[in-house]
């Protein structure tokens, strides 16, 4: 039965990077209807959640959120609310309100009307969620960037479609932010970062996500510089600890998020990765190789 | 709030305390010989029928004059690198072009859908190839796994196509098509 599934794999451009989407269905119709209806549902969040894009719901909130409350989509506001969650339970380490900053670094596009004054330090905590998915800024100068979170949401946006259209099992890559779902496992390589042309080890992904933050490919947003776009948001300083964190999760959204945390704050996330059920694998500056305890079991490798 | 936004999942019996060093076992190890990667999604033929279903399609021998390079150079910003278009009619309406675009990294191919107004229906990648220049001075090192790979259980390029960690731009995509619909109103409409 599982032989005779066929395997179908699509790209396309989306939220910057390029999205593989590959499903493994005995119905080639079934499968490429799903596809493009996977897809549709990444564009949707490209739309709601481009700090790019001008007439995002997110840029909207960026212009108009203070002093009064802009309503956006129910799917960018549970994005929003997830935010906010993740900048509860890591203190703060966790925090999409490092926008300005990384304008000031170059990572992003200057806002349209000039670079606001970042003297005044903001963090999410300065974010509301209102009743009828309203957002509201307690302060001019707040300006978000769902960059962290929004493509691993977007992967678990095109996975819920996969999944109701009944395919067999599936996989959608985003640049790196993935989840496999159905029966069959899929293997998936890990760069190594200090030799972005080899993957150091290879695993077996089955019902899972899986996201790596790393820094090799930093220095095609600024020449010679060899710094990722992770901001300490309790320093507003540029960190680059460890090279790149693998995080392993139950939804990409998550995974996606966790990334951003360990690679902050290595130390101390290990509460966080129990709670959030997930597994980390590092490398350090000298390209050493660490895992949570919890990695071993939570794979099987591929060879 | 937690329970708002389901953040709770099922707790792990392990508790996370420490890192620990990460060994991989060496056959794993062995497997990272991955000398960039190719990937083939579709044909031409089957990215027409997957962004037009059912139309025919006319292909046009269309090569750019040099003053049109250059209307579509200064329209677009973007450096046209053939003047040779990949081209066809759609039936009922629209066009089909097959464009390559070259990062420092990679090589992609794609196909742009215009429909008949010239604004865009979809994009399909068709080829994508990672490349990377000190692989080329490696090719000794990479010798070792010849003739390996059809029964080896190494996992190499043709069944880890999948790379967690490849944050790759699709930057050259976005302009190639900038410069594909300057193409558009300087060649085909």
């Amino acid at each position: 039965m599982k032989s005779r599934c066929g395997e179908l794999r699509r790209a396309r451009p989306f939220l910057g990077t390029i999205v593989e989407i590959t499903v493994r269905s005995d119905r080639e119709q079934v499968a490429k209807e799903a596809i493009d209806r996977a897809f549709a549902a990444i564009s949707v969040v490209q739309r709601q959640m481009s700090f790019h894009d001008a007439d995002s719901a997110l840029s909207r909130v960026n212009a108009e959120a203070f002093p009064r409350p802009v309503q956006v989509d129910r799917k960018t506001f549970r994005v929003l609310a997830l935010a906010r969650d993740l900048h509860r339970v890591s203190g703060g380490i966790f925090d999409p309100t490092i926008a300005p900053y990384l304008e000031q670094t170059g990572f992003l596009p200057e806002f349209l009307g000039g670079l606001r004054t970042t003297e005044k330090i903001t963090s999410f905590a300065d974010v509301e969620l209102l009743s009828g998915n309203r957002v509201r800024f307690r302060h001019a100068g707040v300006r978000l960037d769902l960059g962290g979170i929004a493509k691993g949401f977007a992967v678990d946006e095109a996975v819920a479609v996969l999944r109701a259209a009944g395919v067999d099992s599936a996989l959608v890559n985003a640049g790196g932010d993935l989840r496999a779902f159905g029966s069959s496992s899929f293997p998936i390589g890990i760069r190594n970062p200090c030799y972005p042309g080899r993957t150091f080890v290879s695993l077996l992904v089955k019902n899972r996500a899986l996201a790596t933050s790393a820094h090799y490919f930093a220095d095609r947003l600024k020449p010679g510089a060899r710094i990722g776009p992770f901001v300490d948001p309790r320093l507003r300083r540029l960190r680059g600890d460890l090279l790149s964190a693998t995080v392993a999760a139950p939804s990409a959204t998550i995974a996606d998020a966790l990334t951003k945390i360990v690679m902050l704050d290595p130390a101390h996330c290990s509460t966080l990765l129990n709670r959030l059920a997930a597994a980390a694998l590092v490398f350090d500056p000298n390209g050493s190789t660490f895992c949570t305890p919890n990695w071993h079991e939570t794979f099987k490798a591929a060879a | 709030m937690l329970e708002r936004s389901g953040l709770e999942t099922d707790i792990p019996s392990k508790i996370v305390k420490d890192w620990i060093p990460f060994v991989a076992a060496p056959a794993v190890i062995a497997g990272c010989a991955v000398p960039g990667f190719a990937n083939t999604y579709l044909t031409v033929e089957q990215a027409q029928q997957a962004i037009f279903p059912g139309a025919s399609f006319d292909q046009l021998n269309i090569t750019l004059t040099p003053d049109q390079q250059k209307n579509i150079e200064s329209r677009s910003g973007v450096r046209v690198r053939s003047r040779a278009l990949k081209v066809w009619k759609v039936s009922g309406g629209g066009w089909f072009i097959v464009d390559e675009v070259l990062g420092k990294h990679e090589y992609i191919t794609y196909a742009l859908g215009l429909n008949a107004s010239g604004s865009v229906r979809q994009i399909e990648i068709l080829d994508y190839r990672e490349t990377y220049g000190y692989e080329v001075r490696e090719a000794s090192w990479r010798q070792q796994f010849v003739g390996k790979t059809s029964q080896a259980p190494l996992k190499l390029d043709g069944d880890v196509r999948n790379i967690s960690g490849a944050t790759l731009s699709s930057r050259h995509i976005t302009e190639g098509v900038k410069r594909l619909l300057a193409t558009y109103e300087v060649a085909l409409r």
